[in-house]
């Protein structure tokens, strides 16, 4: 008994030894920071949209190396708080975290530079501008001379027929999961001449280049892996290249270790300016954890939203960069289609709730914005013009917004003979966060104006609401999401106020509209026009056109933001590109 | 009845109670949300949703899907998991293994601490050692597992720097083979003391976190039952007897005081599984606890059948064992009497 016992207290002091042993020798390697010459190009920073020129090298962005001990040389490592549902450019939704990775590994024929929203040349030599007869005088032929030199992950090599079979790959899978249609819409045909890749469009599109050349559906994937890999299945996802990345990008997908960490290795035979540093994405959907590894100085960056700043301001070895804007307002989408028998049971909004502008704009004097920008966003928002978020083309801080106004938004109420009538009705919201903030705000803000002007919040786990808010018709009077992320305003005003757009026509902007037909034709106008000056002027117009006649409730924008250590250096974050809107190859450490 | 013949007939009833909780589960997936939800956009058109209903199966009748279901079960099929890109089957066995590891763990310093404090405690009734046990189990059923891992990372990963999170450092990980997925078992097979050393750097803190609760739960069965024990006529005969105390207490109360503790113990083996998914999102544990948490958000239905399958079959076989465990501790016990 006695030995046994021994034996058993052996055990566990000899366990214990080694944990404690683990702990004290296992200490994170750690060097001195080196800081090579990491001399980078930043685009020229012209405003352009469909007709950007290729840019010369601008700055030279080399930092001093921070002093102090840097964690995981060699190694970046951000912490994300969303998994990838796939990797393949065919079946990633926008938005959706599978953008981050293919955003490294796989490349365009354009990409969106670091330095705003001009491009420049990926797998093509040149951004094809109509000064440069790259784009046909009619607007509707663009021409991308395809880069010599070029290798994929697998060993195989680019051409002009391979970016041609990627193209028509999307098309022929055609997965509803996807983003696809954003090709399907626009593009004719596809052809190959020479070296070259053409496509004709449909019709004229100013967002061609900056929305569909630079998405990440039109990345070019090997066609040597896909062919080896199951092929092209239309209808079909490949399951393959649903978990694994064959691209030409700066960096190679070397393993996904599910719900653990996606790994980048720097690929060695990349065409361009090389990677410095291997990556790792390591999911952490706890944000607490977050910031806690950050501190720890385990990640060198995470994701980050506005309520974590009051716990990282001022932490030692941590930089908040909050440089620009989102371009994913927060809005309050209103239903023109209401369903009385599908509302929940204690609403009495009726079906022609909203169809009076007054309605729609006394919601928007109401709304109580500074709340919603201090409580929800901490303080690092703004709002914005109907649907213009900062840093898009044609922005502009003059341009007229809503702000709150309760004595208007009682004039409003009164003239449409609610203000005595009072209403009950309800909002769908993903619970916590700020979409749940933005309707409590909407809440109080309508209590506070009128006693009888009652909005229940209905919170609701993520994927009850994306079931709810995918249904047509939508069974609530209202509800709260972000925007996508669209490079371009003519994405941006098709998705949201064309009157037979994506949400018009869902939502029966018809409905509303005072002048639907008037709207839709500066809309179609500004998204076929390849004359900038005329397309900002297009969508200045329109931000007071839909003042005057709103179809949402645009809360407020968020800044860019993302935590970091000091010692990453040319650190550098552009909303445009897919969240979390860093390109790994530019940082050092 | 004899324990093997026990045991036999307890597994020929496993399949039945399998189908059975697949059954509910399946049905309240489907009363719950649209298994699709995960792929579906706000965009999609009805012909497009009913693409990806057709793609999975889901526009047959619900009787329909479940045989399916069932038939892809019988093939070693569990469909395809959303939230990991990939069949469940090329992920739940790497999900398994960390959450078994992460279990076993918890409950190794469970049961040892548990015991050996509960014993402590009950052999020294009312006094100091007793009170301040009964204060460390009483705080430890009653500590949020949440906050409890949030301040162990605070102190012992941001502060101290004595323990990392995640499972593994993956240069360290990938150098081994994985015959078991069990890191610290492989890393044994594989004879690495660097691998070794690192599977129980990492495992350290989420084992104990996990661990603390049921210690506490543990720690005061054991000791309200000792303490009753011993005030058993037979331990007063076993002290005429002349044996010394450590000898009363080892040979003879301790081990009737083990028999409520072990039904207790397996109630507590459920109670490390629902605890798992916590602590796993907390430390970065790649598990089966928080892959269920991200299917429940997305609505990954295949993810969700999967985990009920699995966690019923830990969760009979260790009620199983706690029963065999259970008569071997106490001979009157007759099995399925």
């Amino acid at each position: 008994m006695r030995t046994r016992q021994s034996r058993l207290s052996l055990t566990i002091i000899a366990v214990a030894l080694s944990m404690i042993a683990a702990a004290c020798t296992t200490s994170e390697d750690t060097a001195d920071t080196t800081a090579p010459a990491a001399v980078t190009t930043a685009a020229d920073t012209e405003t352009t949209t469909a007709a950007t020129e290729a840019t010369e090298p601008a700055a030279d962005t080399t930092e001093p190396a921070p002093s102090g001990d840097v964690t995981n040389p060699g190694l970046y490592v951000h912490a994300a708080d969303d998994e990838p549902l796939s990797l393949d450019p065919a079946g990633v939704a926008a938005g959706e975290a599978g953008e981050t990775v293919i955003l490294q590994v796989y490349e365009r024929l354009v990409e969106i530079g670091p330095g705003g929203p001009d491009l420049v040349p990926g797998l093509s030599t040149d951004v094809p501008t109509v000064d440069n007869g790259l784009i046909s005088e009619d607007g509707l032929t663009y021409t991308f001379p395809i880069r010599d030199g070029v290798v994929f992950h697998d060993g195989s090599a680019l051409s002009a027929d391979v970016v041609k079979f990627n193209w028509d790959r999307v098309l022929t899978m055609d997965l509803p999961e996807g983003n696809g249609s954003i090709i399907a819409d626009l593009v004719d045909s596809t052809s190959v001449d020479g070296n070259n890749f053409v496509v004709t469009l449909n019709e004229r599109n100013a967002a061609f280049l900056n929305s569909v050349v630079t998405a990440a559906v039109a990345s070019i994937v090997s066609q040597d892996a896909v062919e080896a890999n199951g092929g092209v299945v239309a209808g079909q996802p490949n399951d393959f290249f649903t978990g694994n990345a064959v691209g030409s990008g700066a960096y190679r997908l070397t393993a996904w270790n599910r719900g653990e960490t996606i790994e980048l290795e720097v690929f060695e035979d990349y065409w361009g300016e090389p990677a410095n540093l291997d990556v790792r994405i390591q999911q952490v959907p706890d944000s607490d954890v977050r910031v806690l590894g950050l501190r720890a100085g385990d990640f060198d960056s995470i994701e980050t939203d506005p309520t974590f700043v009051t716990d990282l301001e001022g932490a030692d070895g941590v930089t908040i960069f909050q440089e620009g804007w989102l371009l994913e307002p927060v809005h309050i989408g209103l239903n023109l289609d209401i369903q009385e028998d599908l509302l929940p049971p204690e609403d009495t909004v009726p079906a022609d709730f909203f169809w009076d502008p007054r309605v729609r704009q006394a919601f928007n004097y109401a709304f109580n914005y500074e709340n919603f920008i201090q409580g929800g966003l901490s303080g690092l928002g703004g709002t914005v013009p109907h649907y213009l978020p900062q840093g898009m083309l044609a922005y502009d801080d003059s341009l007229v917004r809503y702000a709150t106004d309760l004595a208007r938004a009682e004039e409003l109420f009164r003239e449409t003979g609610w203000w005595d009538e009072g209403f009950t009705m309800t909002v769908l919201v993903e619970e916590g966060g700020i979409f749940e903030t933005a309707g409590l705000v909407l809440k109080d803000s309508m209590a506070a104006l009128n006693p009888s002007f009652v909005v229940n919040v209905a919170a609701v786990v993520e994927v009850q609401f994306d079931d709810a808010h995918a249904q047509v018709p939508f069974e609530y009077a209202a509800w709260i999401k972000n925007a996508d992320p669209f490079a371009d305003p003519a994405a941006l005003f098709a998705a949201y106020e064309h009157p037979d757009g994506e949400w018009g026509s869902v939502h029966k902007f018809r409905n509303g509209y005072q002048d639907a037909d008037g709207i839709a034709a500066l809309i179609d106008e500004a998204a076929v026009s390849i004359d900038t000056e005329r397309r900002i002027e297009i969508y200045q117009e329109l931000t007071q056109l839909l003042f005057d006649d709103p179809m949402w409730v645009l809360a407020g924008n968020e800044r860019a933001l993302m935590a970091h250590r000091d010692w990453v250096q040319n650190f550098q974050m552009n909303p445009l590109w897919p969240r979390p809107s860093l390109k790994f190859a530019l940082f050092n450490k | 009845m004899q324990i093997r013949e026990y045991v036999i007939r307890r597994l020929l009833v496993l399949p039945l109670i399998l189908v059975g909780t697949s059954l509910i589960v399946f049905t309240l997936g489907r009363v719950g949300g649209n298994p699709i939800a995960i792929y579906l956009e706000h965009e999609m058109t009805p012909e497009e949703v009913a693409q990806i209903e057709e793609r999975y199966g889901l526009n047959e009748s619900l009787p329909e899907q479940y045989v399916a279901w069932v038939g892809g079960v019988l093939r070693g099929d569990l469909g395809f998991s959303g939230v990991s890109a990939a069949p469940v089957m090329e992920v739940l066995p790497d999900r398994l293994a960390a959450t078994l590891e992460l279990s076993i763990a918890s409950a190794i310093i469970a049961v040892s601490m548990g015991i050996g404090l509960g014993t402590f405690a009950g052999a020294r009734r009312d006094r100091l050692p007793d009170h301040l046990t009964r204060v460390f189990a009483i705080s430890g059923a009653a500590t949020p597992i949440f906050w409890f891992a949030i301040v162990m990372l605070i102190i012992f990963w941001v502060y101290l720097g004595w323990f990392p999170v995640g499972r593994s450092d993956a240069t360290i990980f990938n150098s081994i083979s994985h015959p078991t997925g069990l890191y610290t078992i492989d890393a044994i097979l594989a004879g690495s003391f660097t691998a070794f050393r690192d599977a129980i750097w990492h495992l350290a803190l989420p084992a104990v976190t996990l661990g603390y609760g049921a210690t506490a739960i543990i720690t005061r069965m054991m000791r309200s039952s000792l303490a009753e024990e011993l005030n058993e006529d037979y331990v007063d005969a076993a002290r005429a007897k002349g044996l010394p105390e450590r000898l009363v207490l080892r040979r003879h109360a301790r081990r009737n005081a083990l028999i409520p503790t072990v039904t207790v113990i397996g109630l507590g083996f459920g109670f490390l599984l629902q605890g798992s998914v916590v602590v796993e999102i907390i430390f970065i544990w790649p598990g089966l606890g928080r892959w269920m948490a991200d299917a429940v958000l997305r609505g990954d239905q295949a993810t969700i059948m999967a985990y009920v399958l699995f966690t019923s079959i830990l969760f009979l076989i260790v009620n199983l064992i706690v029963d065999v465990l259970y008569a071997y501790l106490d001979r009157r016990v007759v099995l399925g009497s």
